[in-house]
């Protein structure tokens, strides 16, 4: 296959997945709303009418606190008298680069545990198989509080954790995947060719289980996103940094919930929003690469 | 029976072999992260000397292979210590608040995989009509959701705006129940089971109607049910006879999902103020209370390790064909 | 008297490509005590007969005509009335036991079921029934209790022919019963089947791709091609062949007496259902097809007492069967189509 062909059929393979996502309604909706969380994290901060952590003082040099929607403040202000729009559009940024680099981070990782467990098996398999039964041991949310309680939270530290655990599923997907290349014919031939094993792996194996690889980065997002909120949401996020989850902890705390509901919905929503639409738009991808799916 | 035995064995030994291993990891981050549990005094007015005394006490100061031991020993004896912070041994806190949890998870549960089994069944034998499409909609709705926010939500209608329900904890202050099972066996520890149920349920239900609904499909299609029908049984036994194999890669993904227990029940207990052992560690880890920490993400862990091993034998009771080597 | 009656039968199947007519207009009829064979390539049609008859046609399969069992048009009936019908009447050995038994009920449990909800007897009985139903496939009742893993293929096939004869029904279908095995138990199942048609004097209806069980065991013979029926009559259809399709499926099989002879194949494959050809369908492999057997589908005429066939030159039989025989002329045909 020319270098040629490959990139019209990964053009042609977009064009598949974007059809296969607009054939739902709930898959279009989806992708709509992905577009505008995009939109949100690239231009909030310079759209944003105030700071993530800037106090609004009225006339008499009094912040503005609690204060409900209105045309001044869209959607209010915060106990502190911040105005919860703007961390709103900030806080898009934080959880789409969470999301993105934690899952692009363990797919990266879990692709190639996977690759060398499923290609050379024996002995190697057999620790990384054995590492992965350890990870799947490990409660995820209790032990990244136990770290982060010790070590200074930061929103890198979140990324390289959430990396720690979401890497096994990959790689224990992406291994059974190269367990059944293995034994390919092309494989096979490359070998009778004198290829060494390195190169048959990532030359031939490797872009077979890319397609799959794939659709772990957009579970990837979504799990990215979902830890970095709940960890900010129990107070152990990055404090310097604004995002949904931390608004939620800061509303929760000022027991908001019984009284502004303008700083409790919005990134509830916004949240709730973007995994959705995340799984939605996943769950197309998946049925594209599983055919097994179609039918159901 | 002979091979079953062994095969209990084996997985008993994977299960010790894992725990141990999560353990000396936790014993590594504990150990040479940047962090010291000492540091509970830095901001008290405590003497250097006395610090000193408390650390030999705690025996930070023997070499770290010696710690590491008396740790590993420590653990497998669920012996504990005693709390920084309380001055009461850990093991009296913990097992109580591991029950409080249970006290949360075992009904929700139960009512879920029980409700989702039968939903998705029905789901997936009825394919194709309206209220399939909607079913399955609203469950990948459900599945995706964060659900804590769900915690929220209702928290604030039924708890702060209809002032139906109570916003947290598990009993009221009044119920004065001396033992564990004096508190739940009330209408009071019901009444606050309800939105933290609720939000449990709605989670956990989509597990199983989401696997039954397709495992029915394919079960729907395979040649055994058209022979169940040319015998001229009954629709209710035809269908009966698919559930019962629909339902045998349920046991497996009601475990999975279980492995993920914990990450949402900390959220829900601190935001229903449930006394479970997710509340208690973030309570210990804000405290700075380290023996309680280490007690509360064991028993997590060692919960999580013994629920796949039953779901493991479970599956070989119900799947006549699986032998155990 | 016939107990089955098939009249004009007709399935087609919905499918995202278009409609398949699987069946096409066949009738035949079943008389008590007889054993009839019908048989064709895969994919003619014959196993939608057997699913229509037990009334397990997938949901996206209509029916037409009528398939009468005492009279009563089974096509029609509720699934209450149907429900009386099947199994305890007309019970079915299909095609594959390994899928056709329920891989988590023991087998004698799922032999029960079908006893109890047609005839309910209690559990001394029952266990006395079971019993001589294992006994009478050749199977120790100690394997009553056995889930179907824990049987043999031959095993699992003999039990689902005991599951068959559990309500001693009339009439007894059986779909392809000996696919996937090996071909001893091949042989001991037709054997066991052929026996006990003999000894309780069932009405059988068989169902095969495979003329050479047909000819050692069948007193009637139905051939089918895309959907239709070729040719159809008593044990003679397969001595004196009136449709070429006929001649061409004896010869690709081993002589029935063992006596050497080349074997031939009839090159091709059956047309799509989705869209028959005009004529005779089996026209395009036909070595021996006129211009008119392009144009106008031949009707299933009497060609001798009691035989029928479906081809223009029936009357040229003598010399097609003669030319047949020849490897040559089928060849000829496969390299111009």
């Amino acid at each position: 296959m020319s270098d040629n062909t490959l990139r019209v059929s990964r053009k042609w393979q977009m064009t598949r997945l974007f059809h296969t996502i607009m054939r739902y309604p709930s898959g279009s909706v989806a992708f709509a709303f992905l577009l505008v969380f995009f939109a949100m994290a690239l231009i909030g901060p310079w759209v944003a009418p105030y700071g993530p952590f800037e106090t609004i003082y009225d006339k008499d040099e009094m912040p503005i606190r609690l204060a409900a929607p209105s045309a001044q403040h869209w959607l209010g202000t915060t106990n502190h008298g911040v105005d919860v729009f703007s961390q709103l559009l900030w806080g898009a940024r934080i959880a789409l680069v969470v999301g993105v680099l934690s899952a692009l981070g363990s797919v990266l990782l879990g692709t190639l545990i996977g690759l060398l467990a499923g290609y050379f098996s024996g002995i190697v398999d057999e620790i990384i198989m054995r590492f992965t039964d350890i990870a799947y041991g490990i409660p995820f949310l209790p032990f990244a509080l136990v770290v982060i309680s010790i070590v200074q939270p930061s929103i890198g530290l979140i990324i390289i954790l959430v990396i720690a655990f979401l890497w096994r599923t990959t790689a224990r997907v992406i291994r059974s995947q190269v367990l059944t290349l293995r034994e390919r014919p092309f494989v096979l031939a490359a070998r009778a060719a004198g290829l060494s094993e390195l190169a048959i792996l990532f030359r031939h194996v490797a872009p077979n289980v890319l397609p799959l690889s794939f659709l772990y980065v957009a579970i990837g997002v979504q799990a990215g996103v979902m830890s970095e909120a709940a960890l900010s949401f129990l107070g152990f996020g990055d404090p310097n940094v604004m995002s949904w989850g931390l608004m939620l902890n800061d509303a929760f705390r000022a027991g908001a919930m019984r009284s502004a509901w303008w700083w409790v919905l919005p990134p509830g929503i916004c949240l709730s929003i973007l995994v959705i639409s995340t799984f939605m738009v996943t769950r197309a991808y998946e049925e594209l690469v599983n055919p097994r799916l179609r039918k159901r | 029976m002979q091979g079953l035995r062994r095969y209990i064995l084996r997985r008993l030994m994977t299960l010790v072999f894992v725990m141990w291993a999560i353990l000396t990891l936790l014993f590594i981050v504990l150990k040479t992260l940047p962090g010291d549990p000492t540091a509970i005094f830095v901001d008290s007015n405590f003497a250097p000397e006395m610090i000193a005394a408390q650390r030999a006490a705690w025996g930070l100061d023997d070499p770290l292979l010696v710690q590491y031991g008396r740790y590993i020993w420590n653990m497998a004896t669920f012996e504990f210590g005693q709390s920084f912070f309380q001055a009461v041994p850990v093991r009296e806190i913990v097992f109580e608040k591991l029950l409080n949890t249970w006290a949360m998870v075992l009904p929700a549960l139960v009512i879920a995989i029980v409700l989702g089994a039968v939903l998705g069944a029905m789901l997936g034998w009825r394919r194709g009509s309206r209220g399939e499409g909607t079913g399955v909609a609203l469950l990948l709705a459900l599945r995706s959701a964060p659900s804590f926010f769900v915690a929220i939500l209702l928290l604030m209608l039924f708890a702060y705006q209809l002032r139906w329900l109570p916003s947290g904890g598990m009993v009221s202050l009044d119920n004065d129940g001396e033992t564990f099972l004096a508190r739940i066996l009330t209408v009071d520890y019901l009444y606050h089971l309800i939105l933290p149920g609720l939000v449990l349920l709605s989670r956990e239900i989509t597990t199983p109607a989401l696997l039954l609904r397709s495992t029915m499909l394919e079960v729907r299609n395979s040649d055994f049910v058209d022979i169940l029908r040319a015998k001229g049984l009954k629709e209710r036994v035809v269908v009966t006879h698919a559930a019962r194999n629909a339902m045998l890669p349920l046991v497996t993904d009601v475990a999975v999902s279980l492995a993920l227990l914990f990450e949402g029940q900390v959220l829900l207990e601190i935001i229903f103020a449930w006394p479970g052992i997710g509340r208690e560690l973030v309570t210990a880890l804000n405290n700075l209370d380290y023996p309680i920490v280490q007690a509360c993400f064991f028993l997590m862990a060692l919960t999580i390790l013994i629920l796949n091993f039953i779901a493991d034998l479970l599956y070989g009771l119900i799947d006549p064909r699986v032998t155990y080597t | 008297m016939a107990v089955l009656d098939i009249r004009d039968l007709t399935v087609t199947y919905r499918t995202a490509a278009g409609e398949a007519r699987a069946v096409d207009g066949v009738s035949f009829s079943l008389e008590a005590g007889q054993y009839l064979g019908i048989v064709g390539e895969s994919g003619c049609g014959k196993s939608t007969i057997a699913k229509a008859i037990m009334g397990i046609l997938p949901e996206n399969a209509h029916a037409g005509g009528a398939i009468l069992y005492e009279d009563r048009n089974l096509l029609v009936l509720d699934r209450e009335a149907l429900n009386k019908v099947r199994w305890r009447h007309i019970a079915m050995v299909p095609q594959s036991a390994m899928h056709a038994l329920d891989p988590v009920y023991r087998v004698g449990d799922q032999i029960a079921e079908a006893i109890q909800a047609h005839r309910p007897m209690d559990g001394v009985a029952l266990r006395q029934r079971l019993d001589a139903l294992f006994e009478l496939v050749g199977i120790s009742k100690a394997r009553l209790a056995d889930h179907p893993h824990q049987l043999s293929g031959g095993m699992r096939q003999r039990a689902m022919i005991a599951m068959a004869l559990a309500l001693d029904p009339d009439v007894i279908v059986a779909d392809e019963p000996t696919t996937g095995l090996d071909v001893i138990v091949q042989d001991q199942i037709l054997l066991r089947i052929k026996e006990i048609q003999e000894k309780l004097g069932k009405a059988m209806l068989l169902i095969t791709h495979d003329i050479a069980v047909v000819s050692e065991n069948c007193d009637q013979v139905v051939v089918m091609y895309a959907g239709r029926v070729m040719e159809r009559g008593s044990h003679t259809v397969l001595e004196n062949p009136f449709h070429p399709y006929t001649v061409g499926l004896i010869n690709a099989f081993p002589d029935l007496d063992g006596e050497a002879r080349e074997l031939i194949s009839i090159p091709g494959s059956p047309p799509s259902l989705l869209n028959p050809p005009k004529g005779c369908r089996f026209h395009a492999r036909c070595p021996f097809a006129l211009p008119l057997c392009t144009e106008q589908e031949p009707e299933l005429l009497q060609v001798a007492p009691g035989h029928f066939a479906a081809c223009h030159r029936a009357g040229d039989m003598m010399e097609i069967r003669r030319r047949g025989a020849d490897p040559a002329a089928w060849q000829a045909k496969g390299l111009v189509a």
